[in-house]
């Protein structure tokens, strides 16, 4: 009861702010992947998660099936008499909005671009609501979509899944030891072109071909098209320690790198619902917020 | 310990919201809406969109003469909604609702962003969190 009503109360404290906020200052916060506090709150339901059994395939490899990550929800809830509110309504205690901050979890690093292209990433940021294809619906791609939500593994294969806000999408990374696609006319595409292998007990996901019309996150962080991904994921436990490397040499003064710890769920991966892009035509400015990726 | 525990989750849940209602609100409201202006409507709900990035409720409000203008209304994201109990066909099935928006700031006609349903027993959908206002009395239509 004390966290629904905390939750609660804070929710509607939140939303006010998230939906009225101003226009975010340029690098305000950098964002990737669903909200890094989300791991937090996953990890808090499951405390032992990393001192569990590492479990193995029958080819000796760690076993990563599982949700890894999924939306919390319950945002919206029942405030009796057949009545639903989001947050507290008007009921939110003025002590919350005045009192501290909540504890965030430690701000990601943010990728340093050339000199000459920071005006580039400004522009992005200053119009990111004309500009951000992920805000219409299409496909944020790899590394934006985030760590995987949920993975199948069999020995030759490993498929990611996202329950993404702008769709469900899903990457097929053959594991048989095959090299990258050499057909040089190949079109680029959001997810890319990965393939996996393990080191050790690693597995390592190696992506090329993205394209360059997407970003490697919020706030006009774009990147070119000679964007290299390596992501590299160990189980320990109920817990897999996922990182992220975006290498871009022609724009990025030096490789990015993301770390997050995700806990087995015992929820299903939800699918989401369709996407429509109903805002279209009816915005009269530019202000938007920080988008989680 | 216990409640230790609830105390880290009452705080993860909070820095969670913090930044997870950004992420589907990913516009301003004020990007499109009026919140310095809000507009009363009566009317039944004929259609639910339960699509990203926000889910669209469809008002039929009909006005003195009889027409009936089809109100466009945005809200929250789906999944907003995951576990909660309020449905579509919560939303579909309802009588006539007193209900509360943001009008849209590009002058379309009969579109907003909803703050609040009032049904005549009382029960209530609040779905605009602490932006919602209690509803003034109703006219029998908008402006």
């Amino acid at each position: 009861m004390e966290f629904r009503l905390t939750l609660h109360a804070v929710g509607a404290v939140s939303l006010g702010l998230a939906l009225m906020a101003p226009l975010n200052a340029f690098g305000q916060e950098l964002n990737y992947g669903p909200p890094a506090s989300s791991y937090v709150t996953e990890a808090l339901k499951y405390p032992d998660a990393a001192t569990k059994p590492t479990p193995h395939m029958a080819d000796g490899h760690p076993d990563l099936n599982g949700v890894w990550h999924h939306f919390f929800g319950e945002l919206v809830h029942p405030v009796g008499a057949g009545s639903f509110a989001l947050g507290f309504g008007g009921a939110a205690p003025a002590a919350k909005a005045g009192g501290p901050p909540p504890p965030r979890p430690r701000p990601d690093p943010v990728p340093e671009y050339k000199p000459e292209y920071v005006a580039k990433v400004k522009f992005f940021n200053d119009n990111q609501v004309k500009e951000d294809h992920a805000l219409h619906c299409m496909n944020p791609g790899v590394p934006r979509i985030g760590p995987p939500q949920q993975i199948i593994q069999t020995a030759n294969q490993a498929v990611f899944l996202y329950a993404d806000s702008t769709g469900n999408q899903w990457r097929v990374i053959p594991l048989d030891g095959r090299g990258h696609g050499t057909d040089p006319e190949a079109e680029a595409t959001d997810n890319g072109d990965s393939v996996g292998h393990w080191d050790g007990d690693t597995l390592v996901v190696d992506v090329t071909r993205l394209n360059r019309d997407n970003w490697l996150s919020d706030n006009g962080l774009f990147h070119s098209k000679n964007l290299h991904v390596v992501e590299r994921l160990r189980r320990v436990g109920d817990t897999i320690r996922y990182e992220m490397t975006a290498d871009d040499p022609q724009v990025l003064a030096k490789p990015w790198t993301i770390s997050r710890v995700l806990t087995l769920q015992r929820d299903t991966l939800e699918a989401a619902a369709a996407c429509v892009d109903n805002d279209q035509g009816h915005y009269v400015n530019q202000e938007h917020h920080d988008n989680a990726r | 310990m216990r409640t230790n525990l609830k105390k880290c989750l009452a705080v993860a849940a909070v820095a969670a919201l913090a930044s997870a209602l950004p992420m589907v609100a990913h516009h301003a409201v004020s990007a499109e809406f009026d919140a310095g202006k809000v507009i009363t409507l009566k009317g039944t709900v004929s259609r639910v969109d339960w699509v990203n990035p926000h889910i669209f409720i469809y008002l039929d409000v009909k006005d003195d003469s009889g027409k009936v203008t089809t109100w466009r209304l945005q809200s929250v994201p789906p999944m907003f909604f995951k576990g909660s109990g309020l449905t579509k066909d919560k939303l579909l099935d309802g009588p006539e609702a007193t209900v509360t928006a943001y009008p849209a700031k590009d002058g379309t006609e009969a579109f907003g962003f909803l703050l609040k349903l009032a049904y005549p027993d009382g029960h209530f959908y609040n779905l605009g969190g602490g932006n919602a206002p209690a509803a003034p009395p109703a006219p029998s239509s908008a402006k």
